[in-house]
């Protein structure tokens, strides 16, 4: 028993290196569109993004929302159900748990 | 490795807004259903307490049942006794009377 714990220990530094050398380049993958993409808004950005809610008002409002392909439709929905995923993950960052209230 | 795409300010903005109102609605809704969940829990202790109360009600009762028939044997058995002792003076008392007269 101790012997299987010695031999478990010993390997923890090799194992250790290994996650390192794999996960490396794909950290790296990650962080070189994550710098990109996944950047919060600069305050720059932030009249844009208004612009950009008040054109979706505006088409809707003009019925030139009925004209748009049904590819275009499916896209925006799935842009859409990402933007509401955000807000289920700050859920559980604020609720302080993965599934359920805790209390 | 496709470059990476340049994301519209729009949903940049919705998605980092939808997250602070996500955190802020988390919070919300935990530090509401927090005390509702401790009243549950201290009715459901103090239902406990009065059950088991009950139950041990219950069971001295059903103790105290045998603690009854015990009496009853006993009792009955001084019953027999006395009457056994009775008899048997008045057989002494018979026989006094007899022998001694």
């Amino acid at each position: 028993m101790a012997q299987a714990a010695q031999k478990l220990v010993a390997k923890v530094p090799t194992l250790i290196s290994a996650a390192v050398t794999y996960s490396k380049p794909r950290l790296a993958t990650f962080w070189h569109y994550a710098r990109v993409e996944l950047v919060p808004p600069s305050p720059a950005e932030i009249p844009k993004a208004i612009e950009g809610a008040t054109n979706v008002i505006k088409a809707f409002q003009s019925g030139r929302l009925g004209q748009i392909t049904v590819r275009d439709a499916f896209r925006n929905g799935l842009v859409a159900t990402e933007v509401m995923m955000w807000f289920y993950i700050g859920e559980c960052i604020g609720k302080g748990g993965l599934v359920g209230y805790d209390v | 490795m496709a470059p990476p795409v340049a994301v519209s300010p729009l949903i940049k903005t919705a998605r980092y807004s939808a997250l602070i109102a996500g955190i802020f609605y988390g919070k919300k809704r935990y530090e509401h259903l927090k005390p509702i969940a401790a009243e549950e829990k201290r009715i459901a202790e103090e239902e406990k307490k009065i059950r088991e109360e009950q139950e041990r009600i219950a069971k001295q009762l059903a103790e105290g049942k045998d603690w009854i028939s015990h009496a009853t044997i006993f009792k009955h058995h001084l019953q027999i006794k006395l009457y056994v002792a009775n008899l048997m003076y008045l057989i002494f008392a018979a026989s006094e009377d007899t022998i001694l007269k």
